[in-house]
């Protein structure tokens, strides 16, 4: 058993690339026993794939990585296991079919002679709930589970495994406020019994709340490594940013007309509510705020993939009917979703059909579609877009994430749209196709379409927009204009709710 | 320019059935005799016709046990409805009325209940044959007017031509038309790909599932109408077990029981295989009973064909990586 | 009220016994002929097969898969069972209970290799196996039928032996079975692994479960089942021809769901699946007392199969919207 204070964990200039993309340049990080250490910074900082090193994901090409006194096995999640290295991700996979004693002893369920001794299983889960601080039920099933508790379940099965050192990815993203309360509990109970608790979050002032120390990333290397008491949020969020806003925005002035897009009081209980804003023609509105905040949710409500309880949309003074895509289409709005893979694309259908799949009424007769037509239509738009794929007909999975980013934004750009909502448009994609990305959002406020764009990059939100609406816990906290807005302010918006910093 | 071979099992059946026709008309006297041929289409007709619809809910990521039982309904409600004195045209419309609901009754139970479809159509098979046991008991009805018994088995004016033969043709091409060349085959194949983001493409899942499920029952209850007539009797346990064969047919021609793929003409394609393979054994007087195995190992090979020709091509790539 | 709350089942077993026991007394009020013995003993004879089936075919579903073979490998059993005693005339029941598993699990490792080595879905293959083994029949069998005369006497006389006046041997050993594999899907971790691969296929290759090798010997498992259960036919009906069992593979798994073995995996038992196919017989027996035509007997069987899964649907839709109320609530 490790004493308070020994040194569990430390990694020494450690080294990843992925092909040509450097993920980390030399991260450094200490952990010992019986402390809670947050690890900071934007996307692309390099702090998932230091949690992926460290669950036997990946492997690092260089640095030096210690457990305790002996150097760390790596390749595979089950050598990480036996190193005492548990992973909680944000959501957990449970068999939900499952009781939750079952879950915590899967594979490893105690046995008396030639059966599984039930009792003590159950026994064993309740003790180990009960020292989480958190009393579920062992002998209920794990389906219903709110994502809240299914993490306590991942975390009593780290704890059944003897797990020292204890990594959560993005806990209390998907949580709601009085969820991460009680996880923050569990966190202390962790630390209690002399673990190692290293979590990353967006959530400043959770972060504050609970840490003991902090350590902030960017552009994959270690910034700083401090105790709690020995930084403030002004510097860490300065630590995070970091960098002047060097990268170029093709931000054009543009003509500024009516409104296009009016939301009113929008309210679905469960993700968001009272959400009010417009969009006018010719501007760029951004949705900000961290991952759980609502977002996606409020422009999956707007498209009507989903339905809302109350409040109103109105598409250029008209009230457009709630949960129906077919009549948002019908009103010129294109939402290029989040997860391009699961929600935009077709992945083995080919580009030409992904392109037209909205745009049926543009290549048609009057009942047989003309291919003809189909393959000019995507011509049309691989030359705007410079789209890069060998032939039409290869399915779009055989292309590059960034021209398959592209391949979304042109099936939807090619149904004309008056009003165009993009969820983080450039996720996973290189720098130049990112510029590219950022270009044809510019130009199609530019041919006066409403644009609103949601997402979770900062430079990107301060670069492109002409206003910038941010949310928290679902809840609409800041709105900032173009001229108000600094990186500073919108972090300590989005993770705090304040409107000032 | 290289010219790129791709592997696809809806045009290798093609190739296959072309081997079975050449190889049938060299070690038997009369396959391609204008009689057989005739004999291969009328025999395969209610399946063509039933997969037609069947097709469609596979692509979805569906499946409708229920067709063969439909298709039994349908014709004792025929049976039953002019026995009881209506004249042969309604009896007619009631079967093709029947097949219908019980068509939309199977999407029903699926898209707004949100009952998975295997276990509903395994379902409504046992309550729709059911339903025909119970209106007919162990009744037959075999007296139609000659006009229509004759429409299954006669050819049109002297030539070897099945009257049914047109009708499964004109099927045969609506159905390519509307699977490859409407918006609404479009948006099956969709759905069948990922119904998440067919969902965000503006495709209505629901009605779109419902509709299909419906045409299926429709389909069903034409097949039910041939048959009836083919036969001259409309009994409850006509068709039975032809479920299994409308959908090996299927996935004979290529459909991917994943859903998102098919072609009509691998289909007609598998069909016609199972028909010719079947008419050879006959021909050569081999056991016909063969013809389940060959079917049930063909079946085989269309799953596994893709997997272990996809196993191989991965070997070779690691194999010349390594060196 | 809190006094009937304790009698509430607190598990889904234990609802359908529930409604067993209800639908046998009603049955039995309406037609007294139904509770004596012979009522009973006609019950479990004719459910025998079924049920055994049901119970091969449990782990099977639990996994997210399906068996759709069994049928045929009733059929070629029981007519190869037929074949080889007439063949030899000294062979017993002992014989029969021994070749007839062993023809089964043939069948199951096709199967078994198939769905768990080349990962092809079971839908397919097993209606692949569907066709060639109702096929092998048809081509070795060649039209020739057996009746009681050609089977060994042992066979049939165990097949008519009845225990306590209602519990016939084929029934005894049904129960023995369903013990049997209840106790270990429930105490073994084998068995429980069954349940995380039919629950989270990805999350069970995540923690290292052996999903080859569970997915194998449970099809393995159902060959060798249904094997046993083509011996269970000779012994009930006396005779045997190609087209044995033809056809009822759907029955099995109809059996299966009503019983709670969900089809999309994860939760089920060997228990429940066997009640599952006594409640479809008795309520059969039951509407037949009450004069209902015989001919209505395969729609009330789909009835029970619809409304079995809406119950389920219905279950799941509850615990669904108790989470979102929650969120909502926990949201504000």
């Amino acid at each position: 058993m490790a004493q308070k204070g020994d040194l569990l964990l430390q990694m020494k200039g450690v080294q990843k690339r992925f092909g040509g993309a450097i993920a980390l340049r030399g991260t450094d990080l200490s952990i010992r026993a019986g402390e809670i250490h947050a690890l900071l910074g934007e996307n692309g900082a390099g702090k998932s794939t230091m949690l992926k090193i460290l669950a036997g994901v990946h492997v690092n090409d260089g640095g030096t990585i210690s457990i305790g006194d002996k150097p760390f096995t790596t390749g595979s999640p089950q050598a990480s296991i036996e190193q005492g290295i548990a992973v909680i991700y944000q959501e957990p996979s449970l068999f939900l079919d499952l009781t939750l004693a079952e879950n915590v002893f899967i594979g490893r369920q105690p046995m008396k002679g030639v059966a599984i001794d039930w009792a003590q299983a159950q026994s064993e889960a309740a003790r180990l709930f009960a020292e989480l601080g958190v009393p579920l039920d062992p002998k209920r099933q794990a389906r219903g589970l709110s994502i809240a508790d299914q993490q306590v379940v991942e975390i009593a099965k780290a704890l059944s495994m003897n797990a020292n050192i204890i990594l959560m990815d993005e806990p209390t993203a998907a949580l709601s406020a009085s969820e991460v309360e009680r996880l923050m509990t569990v966190m202390k109970s962790l630390k209690a019994a002399n673990k190692a608790v290293i979590f990353v979050s967006h959530r400043l002032d959770e972060v504050f709340a609970i840490s003991d120390y902090i350590t902030v990333m960017r552009d994959g290397a270690t910034v700083s490594e401090n105790p709690v008491g020995g930084t403030d949020l002004q510097k860490v969020i300065k630590e995070m940013v970091g960098r002047e806003l060097t990268e170029l925005f093709p931000k054009t002035e543009n003509k500024i007309g009516d409104v296009a897009l009016e939301i009113k009081d929008l309210t679905n209980p469960a993700y968001f509510r009272n959400i009010s804003f417009t969009v006018r023609h010719g501007e760029i509105v951004a949705l900000a705020g961290l991952v759980g905040s609502g977002r996606s949710e409020v422009a999956r409500a707007i498209f009507g993939i989903d339905k809302y309880t109350t409040g109103s949309v109105k598409v250029n003074g008209k009230d457009l009917a709630k949960g129906s895509p077919v009549a948002a289409m019908a009103e010129k709005i294109a939402l290029v979703p989040e997860d391009r893979r699961q929600q935009g694309l077709f992945m083995i259908a080919s580009v030409n059909r992904n392109i037209s799949m909205e745009s049926f009424d543009r290549i048609k007769g009057k009942i047989f579609l003309n291919f003809k037509k189909e393959r000019a239509l995507t011509e049309i738009w691989r030359e705007k877009l410079s789209i890069k794929y060998e032939a039409q007909s290869n399915p779009v999975e055989s292309l590059s994430g960034g021209n398959q980013q592209k391949t979304v934004l042109a099936k939807w750009l090619a149904t004309d749209p008056d009003i165009l909502i993009v969820d983080e448009p450039t996720r996973g994609i290189d720098v130049g196709t990112k510029a590219e990305v950022h270009k044809l959002i510019n130009a199609a406020a530019g041919e006066g379409k409403a644009v609103l764009m949601i997402s979770s990059e900062l430079p990107e939100v301060l670069g492109m927009a002409d206003r910038i609406i941010i949310m928290r816990e679902g809840h609409k906290v800041a709105e900032l204009s173009r001229l108000e807005a600094t990186q500073e302010k919108v972090i300590a918006a989005a993770t705090t709710g304040s409107k000032g910093a | 320019m290289k010219l790129k071979l791709r592997f696809s099992w809806d045009t290798s059946i093609l190739i296959i059935l072309a081997v079975v026709w050449v190889a049938a008309s060299l070690t038997t006297d009369n396959f391609l005799s204008s009689i057989n041929v005739s004999q291969i289409f009328s025999n395969t007709s209610e399946i063509t016709i039933m997969a037609f619809g069947v097709i469609f809910l596979i692509i979805l990521g569906e499946i409708d046990l229920s067709v063969a039982s439909i298709l039994a309904l349908g014709s004792s409600m025929l049976g039953w409805s002019y026995a009881k004195g209506a004249p042969i045209w309604l009896a007619i419309i009631i079967c093709m009325a029947v097949g219908t609901l019980c068509g939309f009754i199977n999407g029903w139970l699926v898209t707004k209940v949100g009952l998975g479809s295997l276990a509903v159509t395994i379902g409504t098979l046992a309550l729709y044959r059911g339903i025909a046991n119970g209106i007919l008991g162990t009744n037959t009805i075999n007296e139609f007017p000659e006009f229509w018994t004759g429409f299954g088995f006669d050819t049109i004016g002297t030539s070897f031509i099945p009257q049914s033969l047109p009708v499964i043709i004109l099927f045969g091409i609506g159905f390519a038309l509307l699977l490859h060349n409407t918006p609404f085959g479009r948006r099956t194949l969709a759905i069948g790909q990922s119904p998440e983001a067919a969902r965000f493409a503006g495709v209505n899942v629901v009605r779109h599932k419902i509709i299909v499920f419906t045409f299926t029952g429709f389909m069903s209850g034409v097949a039910g109408v041939i048959y009836t007539f083919r036969f001259s009797t409309a009994q409850a346990d006509n068709g039975i077990g032809l479920e299994l064969l409308v959908i090996s047919a299927c996935l004979l021609g290529g459909v991917s029981i994943f859903g998102g793929i098919g072609t009509i003409w691998g289909v007609i394609a598998g069909v016609l295989l199972a028909g010719s393979v079947e008419s050879w054994l006959t021909l050569r007087e081999i056991n016909a009973q063969w013809r389940t195995i060959v079917t049930g190992i063909l079946l085989l090979i269309s799953v596994a064909a893709p997997v272990l020709i996809n196993k191989a091509k991965a070997a070779k790539v690691r194999a010349e990586n390594k060196s | 009220m809190n006094f009937l709350s304790r009698f509430k089942p607190s598990s889904r077993e234990g609802s359908l016994g529930l409604i067993l026991i209800v639908t046998i007394a009603i049955t039995g009020i309406i037609n007294p002929r139904f509770l004596t013995g012979d009522g009973t003993r006609d019950l479990f004879t004719s459910t025998a097969v079924v049920a055994l089936l049901a119970i091969g075919m449990a782990p099977i579903i639990i996994m997210r898969h399906i068996d759709l073979s069994v049928a045929s490998t009733v059929g070629l059993t029981a007519w190869f069972i037929a074949d080889l005693c007439a063949k030899h005339p000294e062979f017993t029941w002992v014989q029969c209970f021994i070749i007839g598993p062993i023809i089964g699990m043939v069948v199951g490792v096709i199967n078994g290799l198939l769905v768990a080595g080349l990962r092809l879905p079971s839908l397919v293959v097993t209606l692949g196996t569907l066709y060639i083994v109702r096929g092998a029949v048809y081509v070795i069998s060649n039209s020739v039928d057996y009746n009681a005369q050609e089977m060994p006497p042992s066979l049939l006389d165990l097949g008519q032996k009845v225990y306590f006046g209602i519990m016939p041997f084929t029934f005894l050993l049904v129960i023995f079975a369903m013990l049997i594999t209840a106790w270990f899907m429930k105490y073994r971790k084998a068995g429980r692994d069954c349940y995380a691969i039919g629950s989270n296929p990805h999350a069970a290759d995540l923690v290292g479960i052996k999903v080859f090798r569970r997915t194998f010997l449970a099809f393995v498992f159902s060959g060798a089942m249904s094997g046993l259960a083509g011996v269970f036919y000779l012994m009930r009906f006396a005779q045997v021809d190609s087209t044995a069992f033809y056809g009822q593979e759907l029955a099995v798994v109809a059996a299966a769901v009503i019983g709670g073995v969900t089809i999309a995996g994860g939760s089920g038992t060997t228990v429940g699946a066997t009640i599952g196919a006594l409640l479809v017989q008795t309520i059969q027996g039951g509407l037949a007392a009450i004069g209902v035509d015989a001919f209505w007997k395969s729609a009330i069987n789909g009835l029970l199969l619809i409304v079995a899964i809406y119950a389920d649907r219905t279950l799941a839709r509850k615990s669904e919207n108790a989470l979102l109320a929650q969120r909502i609530k926990e949201r504000a």
